[in-house]
């Protein structure tokens, strides 16, 4: 039976084995872009498709997919989605949270059902305490890589020995810098190492091509976990309540599959 | 069978010494099964979930951090500390009325010890302490703080082995121990950059993230890029092979930080804290001292 704790413990187990693996992630922005639809998050309006609200976004957060003028990286996007390797772990948007036909429309878009298919919010709602407590430590273990946004303080990590930095709307704006680290793990024949990523939609499609050049680092697609060890904003409603104590469901929310 | 059951078993120090107290047991070919609600313990001894706990005739039973107040809640451990978790204030009551109550110790075919790790995260006195038929203190100066007229022994926890580091980094110093108001890892922080120390990683469980957030991300902005966070991490050979310096600020007899920092050749800075006899006993000793007092 699948659950949301299992599913967190065995890519722990993983981890602490050092036995590698990718952990991907398509959240409610990749599974719009992933439809076709055009999504511009900003400061002034959020759009989605026909939809626009009132912006609520800041400058690093800003994201920017038309249909037409970005359709070579929705590809690489979907190359990434349908991507099935060993240990290659695709995190869908759940029921619970984008709902029944969006979920269902994932698993018609990928065509056919991957057991590694799990949890795009695997590490953060009811798991981010365990994520915390007990997978943060872990990385110490590893050579650790951070990809993450130009603004991000690193200096409290004590794990890493590299970092690649991205800006805004990265999925377009970055997309060499794939190849950048690419040749950096060729060059430098590194292996055995822990790739974090916290670049929105350009982790996605890292994940899936850095993992398909070399299956012998892991890369985890971390989202915002770490925003309170970055000097990053913790808007996001789990880390309010984990990291300020303030009332809020998600922190103790299960999602279901 | 020999049954530990804690009302936690995350990776702090009392968790950490009930692991080792169940793998010397069993290394005494004494059967014992370490019972906790949270996971880190399940791949570090004979172990289960708190919910697979239940007692048997003939059984010892060594209670670590939960506030009992009768045998019978022995039974249903996993509801109790459910409910102790979210600080019920039934319990409060509970409290107050229980510990007159001797009619609840009523346990005549299982032995009962409570294993106090703590002094003020703990207050045994507020709780019905005469239904163990033991208290167990780690340090004799628990015997004192708690001051409790009741059968006791004193048996300090088992120190793993460890060695001096052959290539110590410069000014790095460490704070080992959960992050959380009480142990006031702030002050450390300070203490040890006053110092003069370059880096400061804090080794620990984040027991409390607010307090994280509300005292020490102000120090990481105050001191940039001096401050790092490693959390828990379970191999202690590699934490002091790490550092050079340790700083504390609170004065626990029976942490083994100030032992091991002999061990590794690392500086302590922290309470002066005088040695008493217990402390220098070896993890055969203690062992004896465990199967004198559970009759085994």
């Amino acid at each position: 039976m699948k659950s949301f704790e299992g599913d967190f413990y065995k890519l722990l187990a993983l981890l602490r084995g050092h036995k590698p693996f990718a952990f991907n992630r398509f959240s409610d922005g990749e599974l719009y872009i992933l439809q076709n639809k055009e999504l511009i998050l900003d400061a002034d309006q959020v759009k989605v498709g026909e939809n626009i609200t009132e912006g609520i976004y800041k400058t690093e957060d800003f994201k920017r997919f038309h249909p037409e003028e970005h359709s070579f990286y929705r590809d690489r996007l979907v190359d990434a989605f349908k991507f099935t390797k060993r240990n290659y772990f695709n995190g869908l948007s759940c029921r619970c949270c984008v709902g029944d036909e969006n979920f269902q429309w994932q698993l018609d878009f990928h065509g056919e059902y991957d057991e590694n298919f799990t949890w795009a919010n695997l590490l953060v709602n009811g798991n981010y305490p365990k994520f915390i407590h007990e997978m943060y430590p872990v990385f110490y273990e590893y050579p650790t890589v951070f990809v993450c946004n130009e603004k991000a303080d690193l200096s409290v990590l004590p794990f890493l020995v590299k970092d690649f930095r991205v800006g805004y709307n990265a999925m377009v704006q970055d997309y060499g810098l794939i190849e950048v680290i690419r040749s950096w793990i060729s060059e430098n024949n590194v292996e055995g190492h822990l790739f974090l990523f916290s670049a929105s939609s350009f982790s996605k499609i890292a994940i899936h091509q850095l993992y398909d050049y070399c299956d012998r680092n892991t890369y985890i697609d971390v989202g915002t976990t770490l925003n309170p060890f970055m000097d990053m904003r913790i808007d996001r409603t789990y880390l309010k309540s984990f990291w300020l104590g303030e009332r809020g469901k998600d922190i103790n929310k299960i999602c279901i599959w | 069978m020999i049954k530990i059951v804690s009302g936690f078993s995350i990776p702090i120090g009392p968790t950490i010494a009930l692991v080792n107290l169940c793998n010397q047991l069993n290394g005494k070919e004494h059967h014992c099964i370490l019972y906790g609600p949270d996971n880190w313990h399940m791949d570090k001894c004979k172990s289960a979930k708190i919910n697979e706990f239940h007692p048997e005739s003939g059984d010892i039973i060594i209670v670590h951090n939960i506030a009992l107040f009768s045998v019978t809640e022995l039974y249903h451990l996993q509801n109790k500390i459910e409910e102790l978790r979210k600080k019920h204030i039934s319990n409060i009551f509970k409290c107050i009325f229980s510990k007159h109550m001797h009619w609840l110790r009523k346990h005549d075919d299982i032995k009962i010890v409570l294993s106090c790790q703590e002094n003020d995260l703990f207050p045994i006195r507020r709780l019905n302490y005469t239904m163990f038929d033991k208290i167990h203190y780690v340090h004799s100066w628990q015997v004192n703080y708690h001051k409790l007229k009741h059968d006791h022994f004193v048996c300090p926890n088992f120190c793993n082995p460890l060695r001096a580091s052959e290539h110590k980094p410069g000014k790095v110093a460490g704070i080992i121990g959960s992050i959380r108001q009480e142990n006031q890892t702030d002050l450390s922080i300070e203490k040890a950059l006053w110092d003069g120390m370059e880096t400061v990683i804090l080794y620990g469980y984040l027991k409390d993230p607010v307090y994280y957030y509300k005292k020490i991300v102000p120090l990481v902005k105050k001191y940039p890029g001096k401050i790092k966070y490693a959390g828990f991490i379970d191999d202690k050979q590699t934490v002091y092979d790490s550092i050079s310096d340790v700083y504390c600020t609170v004065c626990k007899p029976w942490s083994f930080v100030k032992k091991e920092c002999l061990m590794t050749s690392t500086r302590y800075h922290g309470p002066d804290i005088s040695a008493m006899p217990e402390e220098s006993l070896t993890n055969h000793q203690i062992v004896n001292i465990w199967e004198k007092e559970l009759n085994l």
